[in-house]
Protein backbone atom coordinates (compact mmCIF):
# COMPACT_ATOMS: atom_id res chain seq x y z
CA UNK A 1 0.00 0.00 0.00
CA UNK A 2 1.30 3.42 -0.93
CA UNK A 3 1.27 5.71 2.07
CA UNK A 4 1.54 9.46 1.66
CA UNK A 5 2.43 11.77 4.53
CA UNK A 6 0.67 15.12 4.90
CA UNK A 7 2.72 17.45 7.11
CA UNK A 8 1.17 20.24 9.19
CA UNK A 9 -2.38 19.14 8.55
CA UNK A 10 -5.11 21.08 10.34
CA UNK A 11 -7.52 19.37 12.72
CA UNK A 12 -10.97 20.97 12.81
CA UNK A 13 -12.52 18.86 15.53
CA UNK A 14 -12.41 21.44 18.33
CA UNK A 15 -11.73 25.16 18.59
CA UNK A 16 -7.99 24.62 19.11
CA UNK A 17 -7.63 23.96 15.35
CA UNK A 18 -4.17 22.38 15.81
CA UNK A 19 -2.19 22.85 12.62
CA UNK A 20 0.81 20.62 13.33
CA UNK A 21 -0.72 17.18 12.69
CA UNK A 22 1.16 14.63 10.62
CA UNK A 23 -1.24 12.42 8.67
CA UNK A 24 -0.40 9.06 7.09
CA UNK A 25 -2.86 8.40 4.29
CA UNK A 26 -3.40 6.09 1.35
CA UNK A 27 -5.79 8.54 -0.31
CA UNK A 28 -8.87 6.61 0.86
CA UNK A 29 -8.33 6.47 4.60
CA UNK A 30 -6.12 8.12 7.20
CA UNK A 31 -4.12 5.48 9.08
CA UNK A 32 -2.17 7.58 11.55
CA UNK A 33 -2.55 11.07 12.93
CA UNK A 34 0.67 11.93 14.79
CA UNK A 35 0.54 14.69 17.42
CA UNK A 36 -3.28 14.69 17.40
CA UNK A 37 -5.09 14.23 20.72
CA UNK A 38 -7.63 11.44 21.40
CA UNK A 39 -10.44 13.52 19.94
CA UNK A 40 -8.39 14.50 16.88
CA UNK A 41 -7.32 10.91 16.21
CA UNK A 42 -10.92 9.72 16.32
CA UNK A 43 -11.91 12.58 14.01
CA UNK A 44 -9.27 11.84 11.38
CA UNK A 45 -9.47 8.05 11.50
CA UNK A 46 -13.26 7.88 11.32
CA UNK A 47 -13.60 9.46 7.87
CA UNK A 48 -12.99 7.54 4.66
CA UNK A 49 -13.00 8.24 0.95
CA UNK A 50 -15.47 5.39 0.41
CA UNK A 51 -18.95 5.96 -0.91
CA UNK A 52 -20.83 4.99 2.24
CA UNK A 53 -23.99 7.01 1.69
CA UNK A 54 -26.08 7.89 -1.38
CA UNK A 55 -25.19 11.22 -3.05
CA UNK A 56 -28.51 12.58 -1.86
CA UNK A 57 -31.76 11.52 -0.20
CA UNK A 58 -35.15 13.11 -0.90
CA UNK A 59 -38.10 12.06 1.30
CA UNK A 60 -36.21 8.96 2.40
CA UNK A 61 -35.48 7.85 -1.18
CA UNK A 62 -32.05 7.83 -2.81
CA UNK A 63 -31.77 10.66 -5.33
CA UNK A 64 -29.27 12.37 -7.57
CA UNK A 65 -27.36 15.48 -6.53
CA UNK A 66 -28.97 17.53 -9.32
CA UNK A 67 -32.49 16.63 -8.17
CA UNK A 68 -31.61 17.37 -4.55
CA UNK A 69 -30.23 20.79 -5.45
CA UNK A 70 -33.36 21.57 -7.48
CA UNK A 71 -35.75 20.48 -4.71
CA UNK A 72 -33.70 22.34 -2.07
CA UNK A 73 -33.84 25.58 -4.08
CA UNK A 74 -37.60 25.18 -4.66
CA UNK A 75 -38.33 24.63 -0.97
CA UNK A 76 -36.11 27.55 0.07
CA UNK A 77 -37.72 29.90 -2.44
CA UNK A 78 -41.25 28.85 -1.47
CA UNK A 79 -40.66 29.59 2.23
CA UNK A 80 -41.63 32.90 3.84
CA UNK A 81 -38.97 32.69 6.53
CA UNK A 82 -36.23 30.23 5.62
CA UNK A 83 -33.50 29.54 8.17
CA UNK A 84 -29.84 28.89 7.36
CA UNK A 85 -28.26 27.26 10.39
CA UNK A 86 -25.10 25.52 11.56
CA UNK A 87 -21.89 26.26 9.65
CA UNK A 88 -19.63 24.79 12.35
CA UNK A 89 -18.09 21.81 10.61
CA UNK A 90 -17.50 23.54 7.32
CA UNK A 91 -15.09 25.95 5.68
CA UNK A 92 -15.21 29.73 5.67
CA UNK A 93 -15.68 29.61 1.91
CA UNK A 94 -18.89 27.60 2.37
CA UNK A 95 -19.97 29.86 5.26
CA UNK A 96 -19.73 32.89 2.99
CA UNK A 97 -21.99 31.15 0.46
CA UNK A 98 -24.46 30.39 3.28
CA UNK A 99 -24.68 34.06 4.31
CA UNK A 100 -25.16 34.89 0.65
CA UNK A 101 -28.01 32.34 0.52
CA UNK A 102 -29.81 33.98 3.46
CA UNK A 103 -29.35 37.36 1.76
CA UNK A 104 -30.84 36.07 -1.50
CA UNK A 105 -33.80 34.49 0.30
CA UNK A 106 -34.48 37.23 2.83
CA UNK A 107 -34.05 34.59 5.50
CA UNK A 108 -32.38 34.07 8.84
CA UNK A 109 -28.75 33.03 9.24
CA UNK A 110 -27.47 31.69 12.54
CA UNK A 111 -24.68 29.51 13.94
CA UNK A 112 -24.00 27.25 16.91
CA UNK A 113 -22.96 30.34 18.86
CA UNK A 114 -26.59 31.19 19.59
CA UNK A 115 -27.44 27.86 21.24
CA UNK B 1 -18.82 40.79 21.35
CA UNK B 2 -17.54 44.08 20.13
CA UNK B 3 -14.87 45.57 22.36
CA UNK B 4 -13.79 42.21 23.71
CA UNK B 5 -10.38 42.50 25.40
CA UNK B 6 -8.50 39.59 23.92
CA UNK B 7 -5.33 38.47 22.18
CA UNK B 8 -3.98 35.49 20.28
CA UNK B 9 -3.08 32.15 21.83
CA UNK B 10 0.52 32.83 20.80
CA UNK B 11 0.65 35.81 23.17
CA UNK B 12 -0.85 33.72 25.96
CA UNK B 13 1.68 30.97 25.31
CA UNK B 14 4.54 33.44 25.59
CA UNK B 15 3.33 35.81 28.30
CA UNK B 16 0.35 34.68 30.41
CA UNK B 17 1.51 33.90 33.96
CA UNK B 18 -2.02 33.73 35.38
CA UNK B 19 -4.71 31.65 33.70
CA UNK B 20 -8.34 31.19 34.70
CA UNK B 21 -10.59 28.58 33.10
CA UNK B 22 -14.23 29.26 33.90
CA UNK B 23 -17.00 26.72 33.24
CA UNK B 24 -14.99 24.48 30.97
CA UNK B 25 -13.19 21.16 31.00
CA UNK B 26 -10.22 21.62 28.66
CA UNK B 27 -8.53 18.40 29.83
CA UNK B 28 -11.28 16.44 28.11
CA UNK B 29 -12.77 18.86 25.56
CA UNK B 30 -9.66 20.72 24.30
CA UNK B 31 -6.93 18.20 25.24
CA UNK B 32 -4.01 20.11 23.72
CA UNK B 33 -4.95 23.54 25.07
CA UNK B 34 -2.76 23.17 28.18
CA UNK B 35 0.26 21.76 26.42
CA UNK B 36 0.19 23.85 23.26
CA UNK B 37 -0.95 27.26 24.43
CA UNK B 38 -1.51 27.92 28.09
CA UNK B 39 0.32 25.94 30.76
CA UNK B 40 3.24 23.81 29.67
CA UNK B 41 5.06 25.95 27.11
CA UNK B 42 8.31 27.68 28.10
CA UNK B 43 9.07 31.10 26.66
CA UNK B 44 11.42 34.07 26.96
CA UNK B 45 9.11 35.62 29.57
CA UNK B 46 8.21 32.37 31.33
CA UNK B 47 11.44 30.36 31.15
CA UNK B 48 10.29 27.72 33.65
CA UNK B 49 7.05 27.04 31.80
CA UNK B 50 4.42 25.52 34.07
CA UNK B 51 6.29 26.62 37.24
CA UNK B 52 6.02 30.26 36.17
CA UNK B 53 2.26 30.08 35.69
CA UNK B 54 -0.71 29.87 38.04
CA UNK B 55 -3.87 28.15 36.89
CA UNK B 56 -7.28 28.66 38.48
CA UNK B 57 -10.29 26.56 37.56
CA UNK B 58 -13.82 27.75 38.30
CA UNK B 59 -16.53 25.16 37.82
CA UNK B 60 -19.59 23.73 39.52
CA UNK B 61 -18.06 20.26 39.90
CA UNK B 62 -14.68 18.53 39.92
CA UNK B 63 -13.67 17.50 36.42
CA UNK B 64 -10.47 15.98 35.04
CA UNK B 65 -9.15 19.52 34.55
CA UNK B 66 -8.91 19.97 38.35
CA UNK B 67 -5.72 17.90 38.36
CA UNK B 68 -4.02 20.50 36.16
CA UNK B 69 -5.15 23.43 38.33
CA UNK B 70 -3.31 25.14 41.19
CA UNK B 71 -6.54 26.48 42.64
CA UNK B 72 -10.03 25.06 42.16
CA UNK B 73 -13.04 27.21 43.02
CA UNK B 74 -16.29 25.28 43.18
CA UNK B 75 -19.02 27.79 42.49
CA UNK B 76 -22.62 26.96 43.33
CA UNK B 77 -24.57 26.06 40.13
CA UNK B 78 -26.23 29.08 38.53
CA UNK B 79 -24.21 31.56 40.62
CA UNK B 80 -21.54 32.46 38.05
CA UNK B 81 -22.98 35.90 37.34
CA UNK B 82 -23.13 36.68 41.07
CA UNK B 83 -19.52 35.53 41.55
CA UNK B 84 -18.30 37.59 38.59
CA UNK B 85 -20.15 40.66 39.84
CA UNK B 86 -18.69 40.19 43.35
CA UNK B 87 -15.19 39.90 41.85
CA UNK B 88 -15.78 43.09 39.85
CA UNK B 89 -16.70 44.86 43.09
CA UNK B 90 -13.80 43.37 45.07
CA UNK B 91 -11.11 44.39 42.57
CA UNK B 92 -12.29 47.99 42.95
CA UNK B 93 -12.34 47.75 46.74
CA UNK B 94 -16.12 48.12 46.95
CA UNK B 95 -18.02 46.65 49.91
CA UNK B 96 -19.57 43.21 49.48
CA UNK B 97 -21.77 41.72 52.20
CA UNK B 98 -20.92 38.32 53.67
CA UNK B 99 -24.32 36.88 52.77
CA UNK B 100 -23.78 37.87 49.12
CA UNK B 101 -20.47 35.98 49.05
CA UNK B 102 -22.14 33.04 50.80
CA UNK B 103 -24.64 32.56 47.96
CA UNK B 104 -21.79 31.71 45.57
CA UNK B 105 -20.60 28.81 47.77
CA UNK B 106 -17.16 30.41 48.30
CA UNK B 107 -15.57 32.27 51.20
CA UNK B 108 -14.32 35.85 51.47
CA UNK B 109 -10.75 34.62 52.14
CA UNK B 110 -10.73 32.60 48.90
CA UNK B 111 -12.02 35.49 46.84
CA UNK B 112 -9.65 38.05 48.40
CA UNK B 113 -6.77 35.69 47.72
CA UNK B 114 -7.95 35.33 44.11
CA UNK B 115 -8.24 39.08 43.64
CA UNK B 116 -4.72 39.56 45.06
CA UNK B 117 -3.33 36.95 42.67
CA UNK B 118 -5.17 38.46 39.72
CA UNK B 119 -3.82 41.92 40.47
CA UNK B 120 -0.25 40.75 41.02
CA UNK B 121 -0.15 38.83 37.74
CA UNK B 122 1.88 40.29 34.88
CA UNK B 123 -0.46 38.97 32.21
CA UNK B 124 -3.78 37.35 33.09
CA UNK B 125 -5.94 35.35 30.73
CA UNK B 126 -9.49 34.13 31.29
CA UNK B 127 -10.99 31.33 29.20
CA UNK B 128 -14.68 30.64 29.51
CA UNK B 129 -16.60 27.60 28.35
CA UNK B 130 -20.18 26.55 27.88
CA UNK B 131 -20.52 25.97 31.63
CA UNK B 132 -20.62 29.76 31.85
CA UNK B 133 -22.18 30.85 28.57
CA UNK B 134 -24.90 28.20 28.28
CA UNK B 135 -26.22 28.10 31.85
CA UNK B 136 -28.51 30.45 33.78
CA UNK B 137 -27.70 33.99 32.71
CA UNK B 138 -26.26 32.86 29.34
CA UNK B 139 -24.75 35.78 27.39
CA UNK B 140 -25.06 38.03 30.46
CA UNK B 141 -22.54 35.70 32.16
CA UNK B 142 -20.15 36.04 29.22
CA UNK B 143 -20.64 39.82 29.27
CA UNK B 144 -19.87 39.93 33.02
CA UNK B 145 -16.67 37.95 32.53
CA UNK B 146 -15.56 40.08 29.57
CA UNK B 147 -16.25 43.21 31.64
CA UNK B 148 -14.23 41.81 34.54
CA UNK B 149 -11.31 41.18 32.15
CA UNK B 150 -11.62 44.70 30.74
CA UNK B 151 -11.79 46.26 34.21
CA UNK B 152 -8.76 44.27 35.40
CA UNK B 153 -6.73 46.31 32.92
CA UNK B 154 -6.84 49.20 35.39
CA UNK B 155 -4.40 47.09 37.45
CA UNK B 156 -2.57 44.77 35.08
CA UNK B 157 -2.77 43.27 31.59
CA UNK B 158 -5.79 40.96 31.39
CA UNK B 159 -7.55 39.28 28.48
CA UNK B 160 -10.53 36.96 27.95
CA UNK B 161 -11.36 34.40 25.31
CA UNK B 162 -14.23 31.96 24.79
CA UNK B 163 -13.29 28.27 24.55
CA UNK B 164 -14.91 27.43 21.23
CA UNK B 165 -15.84 23.89 20.37
CA UNK B 166 -17.10 22.54 17.05
CA UNK B 167 -14.18 23.21 14.75
CA UNK B 168 -14.91 26.25 12.68
CA UNK B 169 -17.70 27.88 14.71
CA UNK B 170 -15.32 30.83 15.19
CA UNK B 171 -15.10 31.08 11.39
CA UNK B 172 -18.90 31.31 11.20
CA UNK B 173 -18.83 34.26 13.62
CA UNK B 174 -16.05 35.95 11.68
CA UNK B 175 -17.67 35.43 8.27
CA UNK B 176 -21.06 36.68 9.47
CA UNK B 177 -19.44 39.73 11.07
CA UNK B 178 -17.58 40.42 7.85
CA UNK B 179 -20.64 39.97 5.63
CA UNK B 180 -23.40 41.44 7.81
CA UNK B 181 -21.77 43.32 10.69
CA UNK B 182 -23.25 40.90 13.25
CA UNK B 183 -21.92 37.59 14.61
CA UNK B 184 -25.07 35.35 14.67
CA UNK B 185 -28.86 35.45 14.92
CA UNK B 186 -29.32 37.63 11.83
CA UNK B 187 -32.38 38.11 9.64
CA UNK B 188 -32.58 39.55 6.14
CA UNK B 189 -36.38 39.61 6.06
CA UNK B 190 -36.45 43.35 5.49
CA UNK B 191 -33.77 43.10 2.83
CA UNK B 192 -30.96 44.28 5.09
CA UNK B 193 -29.33 42.48 8.05
CA UNK B 194 -30.85 42.86 11.51
CA UNK B 195 -29.52 41.23 14.67
CA UNK B 196 -31.50 40.11 17.68
CA UNK B 197 -30.55 36.98 19.61
CA UNK B 198 -33.62 35.53 21.29
CA UNK B 199 -35.75 36.60 18.33
CA UNK B 200 -33.60 35.39 15.40
CA UNK B 201 -31.64 32.66 17.17
CA UNK B 202 -32.38 29.17 15.92
CA UNK B 203 -33.71 27.45 19.04
CA UNK B 204 -36.16 30.28 19.68
CA UNK B 205 -37.28 30.41 16.04
CA UNK B 206 -37.88 26.65 15.97
CA UNK B 207 -39.57 26.40 19.37
CA UNK B 208 -41.97 29.22 18.43
CA UNK B 209 -42.47 27.65 15.00
CA UNK B 210 -41.58 30.89 13.18
CA UNK B 211 -39.56 29.41 10.38
CA UNK B 212 -41.11 27.44 7.50
CA UNK B 213 -37.98 25.93 5.91
CA UNK B 214 -34.55 25.10 7.33
CA UNK B 215 -31.20 24.68 5.64
CA UNK B 216 -28.78 22.90 7.98
CA UNK B 217 -25.07 22.66 7.18
CA UNK B 218 -22.23 21.28 9.30
CA UNK B 219 -24.45 20.74 12.32
CA UNK B 220 -26.76 18.11 13.78
CA UNK B 221 -29.52 19.94 15.66
CA UNK B 222 -31.61 16.74 15.55
CA UNK B 223 -29.20 15.31 18.13
CA UNK B 224 -28.59 18.35 20.30
CA UNK B 225 -31.60 20.67 20.36
CA UNK B 226 -34.58 20.60 22.72
CA UNK B 227 -37.49 18.34 21.71
CA UNK B 228 -39.94 21.06 20.54
CA UNK B 229 -37.25 22.49 18.22
CA UNK B 230 -36.58 19.06 16.69
CA UNK B 231 -40.31 18.45 16.28
CA UNK B 232 -40.60 21.67 14.29
CA UNK B 233 -37.63 20.69 12.08
CA UNK B 234 -39.50 17.48 11.27
CA UNK B 235 -42.70 19.41 10.45
CA UNK B 236 -41.13 21.83 7.95
CA UNK B 237 -39.06 20.99 4.84
CA UNK B 238 -35.53 20.64 6.16
CA UNK B 239 -32.46 20.44 3.93
CA UNK B 240 -29.27 18.94 5.37
CA UNK B 241 -25.70 19.05 4.05
CA UNK B 242 -23.45 16.63 5.94
CA UNK B 243 -20.71 14.06 5.31
CA UNK B 244 -22.82 11.53 7.26
CA UNK B 245 -26.51 10.69 7.39
CA UNK B 246 -27.24 12.33 10.76
CA UNK B 247 -30.21 12.44 13.14
CA UNK B 248 -31.26 15.62 11.37
CA UNK B 249 -30.95 13.94 7.94
CA UNK B 250 -33.44 11.29 9.06
CA UNK B 251 -36.14 13.86 9.72
CA UNK B 252 -35.21 16.04 6.76
CA UNK B 253 -36.86 16.30 3.35
CA UNK B 254 -33.53 16.57 1.53
CA UNK B 255 -30.13 15.24 2.57
CA UNK B 256 -27.04 15.91 0.45
CA UNK B 257 -23.80 14.08 1.29
CA UNK B 258 -20.73 16.32 1.12
CA UNK B 259 -16.99 15.86 1.58
CA UNK B 260 -15.82 16.38 5.18
CA UNK B 261 -14.11 19.78 5.54
CA UNK B 262 -10.42 19.61 6.42
CA UNK B 263 -10.26 15.88 5.71
CA UNK B 264 -11.40 15.67 2.09
CA UNK B 265 -12.38 19.27 1.27
CA UNK B 266 -9.94 22.20 1.28
CA UNK B 267 -10.65 25.68 2.64
CA UNK B 268 -10.03 27.89 5.64
CA UNK B 269 -10.81 27.35 9.32
CA UNK B 270 -10.59 29.76 12.24
CA UNK B 271 -8.94 28.93 15.54
CA UNK B 272 -10.70 30.09 18.74
CA UNK B 273 -8.48 33.20 18.87
CA UNK B 274 -9.68 34.18 15.37
CA UNK B 275 -6.56 33.16 13.52
CA UNK B 276 -7.40 31.76 10.06
CA UNK B 277 -5.63 28.52 9.17
CA UNK B 278 -5.55 26.68 5.84
CA UNK B 279 -7.02 23.17 5.86
CA UNK B 280 -4.94 20.44 4.24
CA UNK B 281 -7.20 17.60 3.06
CA UNK B 282 -5.51 14.18 3.15
CA UNK B 283 -8.05 11.99 1.35
CA UNK B 284 -10.17 12.34 -1.77
CA UNK B 285 -13.92 12.06 -1.44
CA UNK B 286 -16.50 10.90 -3.99
CA UNK B 287 -18.76 13.69 -2.72
CA UNK B 288 -18.67 17.41 -3.62
CA UNK B 289 -17.57 20.00 -1.06
CA UNK B 290 -20.07 22.07 0.98
CA UNK B 291 -18.89 25.17 -0.84
CA UNK B 292 -19.69 23.68 -4.26
CA UNK B 293 -23.14 22.44 -3.24
CA UNK B 294 -24.19 25.73 -1.57
CA UNK B 295 -22.91 27.62 -4.60
CA UNK B 296 -25.02 25.42 -6.89
CA UNK B 297 -28.13 25.82 -4.69
CA UNK B 298 -27.58 29.60 -4.76
CA UNK B 299 -27.39 29.46 -8.57
CA UNK B 300 -30.66 27.48 -8.61
CA UNK B 301 -32.26 30.03 -6.25
CA UNK B 302 -31.25 32.79 -8.66
CA UNK B 303 -33.36 31.15 -11.36
CA UNK B 304 -36.46 31.77 -9.25
CA UNK B 305 -37.91 35.30 -9.18
CA UNK B 306 -36.27 37.56 -6.59
CA UNK B 307 -38.52 37.86 -3.52
CA UNK B 308 -37.79 41.57 -3.14
CA UNK B 309 -39.39 42.27 -6.51
CA UNK B 310 -41.90 39.46 -6.29
CA UNK B 311 -43.51 40.68 -3.08
CA UNK B 312 -44.86 44.08 -4.19
CA UNK B 313 -46.21 42.41 -7.32
CA UNK B 314 -48.03 39.87 -5.19
CA UNK B 315 -49.57 42.71 -3.21
CA UNK B 316 -50.73 44.48 -6.37
CA UNK B 317 -52.23 41.28 -7.68
CA UNK B 318 -54.21 40.87 -4.48
CA UNK B 319 -55.48 44.44 -4.67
Amino acid sequence: MDLKIVENATCTFCGCVCDDIRLHTDGQRIHRADKACVLGKAWFLNHTGEKKYPAAIIDGQEASLDDAIRVAAEELCRADMPLVYGMSNTTCEAQKECVSMADRLGGVVDSHTSL
Amino acid sequence: MGGKVTCTLGEIKNRADFIIYWGGNPAECHPRHFTKYTLMQKSKFLPRGRKDRTMVLVDIRETKSVRAADIFLQVRPGKDFELLTILRALIKGQKVADEQIETTGLTRETLEDLVLRMKSAKFGAMFFGMGLSMTRGKHMNSAALLTLAAEMNAFTKFVAMPMRGHGNVTGADVVMRWQTGYPFGITYNRGYPRYNPGEFSTVDLLVRGDTDCAFIIGADPGATMPRPAIDHLARIPTIVLDPHVTHTSRLAKVHITTAPAGIAAPGTGYRMDEIPLPLRPAISSPYPSDEEVVRRINAAIDEHPDWRHAQPQMLTNQL
